[in-house]
């Protein structure tokens, strides 16, 4: 079990606005980690720190690479692929995607595709938003690297999708990788989490194991994770 | 498999797994599906089940071969104690919950008769129909 990844003392400001601060954050390899928080908390903002697509101030390792330009390679991050023509072809993301990304593994796309019924042939904007979602997952997932970030992958998802999705996840994901995956509702993912990591008040306020949470508070992932906002700022004394 | 959020997945894996042993869907000596596998037939995490199965291994339920996966033990004394030790679980379940309503030990024993004797009535009724 090695480190994925480290934050430390993380802070990034956007409009003379505080976004972030004194974040502090570890992962170890072969986890799946929930992230979450209210809408505008701060999810993807931490998401596009950690890809290198935002520039705050602090210290983001991801498997020993620390510049934004080595971090885009151990990373690989959902993209709403709102870059592509509406009449783009899905085999030519695909071909795009091979051409960016050296890591891009084609045969685990192919695989992925199958699972999830993709097609090459159809175009983007024929895709219903389950199936333009499958395809996110394929393309993230089809990259080989330290770190998958998925950012909202089963916001306004039917149900049999959102399952086809989970499941590829715990089929495709490698052994020593580690996924992180942001949800402002966690029930639904709740059983394929290892961890959850919590942002709040503009920072990282909690990050515990989810068997711990069911252990010793006897309590479901959503109840804690909802408990955090009752009773608000006397917490924070 | 539905899990309830409140009690550690890893416990409920290893009441699943005691659940085919016991109902004979999992013969002695029966091979387990791969980790990932069962990861995906539960819809659970793949560490999670590493865990329940470690556990098993280690309480000799299941067998780890080498190379070849896991298996369910073919020692009739384990299986013999695990079969017991669920129905004492459960046993025991229901006793505390008929002693926190304040009945004795003999209104138990004559609670449960009475409710035996009904449900195989009803059950005998439901099948005829």
């Amino acid at each position: 079990m090695s480190t994925i990844l480290t934050i430390k003392n993380l802070k990034y400001r956007r409009n003379q606005h505080v976004l972030l601060h004194d974040a502090q954050l570890t992962l170890t390899s072969g986890k799946i980690v929930g992230l979450l928080g209210e809408n505008g908390a701060g999810k993807t903002t931490l998401m596009r720190l950690i890809t290198g697509l935002a520039q705050g101030q602090g210290v983001i390792d991801v498997a020993g690479a620390t510049s934004p330009v080595a971090r885009k390679r151990q990373v690989s991050f959902s993209d709403a692929l709102n870059g592509f023509m509406a009449s783009a072809k899905v085999q030519k993301i695909v071909q795009f995607y091979q051409l960016v990304y050296p890591d891009f593994n084609r045969q685990r796309y192919a695989q992925l595709a199958d699972f999830l019924g993709l097609r090459a042939d159809a175009k983007l904007n024929t895709l219903s938003k389950g199936t333009r979602e499958k395809l996110v997952i394929a393309l993230t997932l089809s990259r080989q690297v330290a770190l998958y970030l998925l950012d909202e992958p089963f916001s306004g998802i039917d149900s049999m999708s959102r399952k086809k999705i989970i499941n590829s996840i715990i089929k495709w994901l490698p052994t020593d990788a580690t996924l992180v995956i942001s949800d402002h509702y966690v029930a639904e993912i709740a059983p394929i989490l290892d961890e959850i990591v919590v942002v709040k008040d503009q920072t990282i306020a909690v990050h515990v194991a989810t068997e711990t949470i069911r252990d010793q508070e006897h309590q479901d992932i959503q109840d804690y994770y909802e408990q955090l906002y009752e009773g608000g700022e006397q917490h924070d004394a | 498999m539905q899990f309830d959020d409140k009690v550690p997945i890893y416990y409920q894996i290893k009441q699943y797994v005691y659940q085919q042993i016991i109902t004979g869907k999992w013969q002695p000596g029966t091979q387990l599906p791969a980790v990932r596998q069962l990861a995906v037939e539960l819809t659970v995490n793949v560490n999670t089940v590493q865990r329940a199965l470690r556990e098993l291994i280690a309480a000799q339920i299941l067998i780890s071969k080498r190379g070849k996966g896991n298996f369910v033990t073919t020692d009739q004394t384990t299986l013999a104690t695990l079969a017991d030790q669920l129905v004492q679980d459960r046993l025991g379940a229901v006793y505390d919950d008929l002693r926190a309503l304040n009945l004795t030990d003999q209104q138990i024993i004559t609670a449960m008769q009475t409710y035996i004797e009904k449900r195989g009535r009803q059950d005998e009724h439901d099948f005829n129909d």
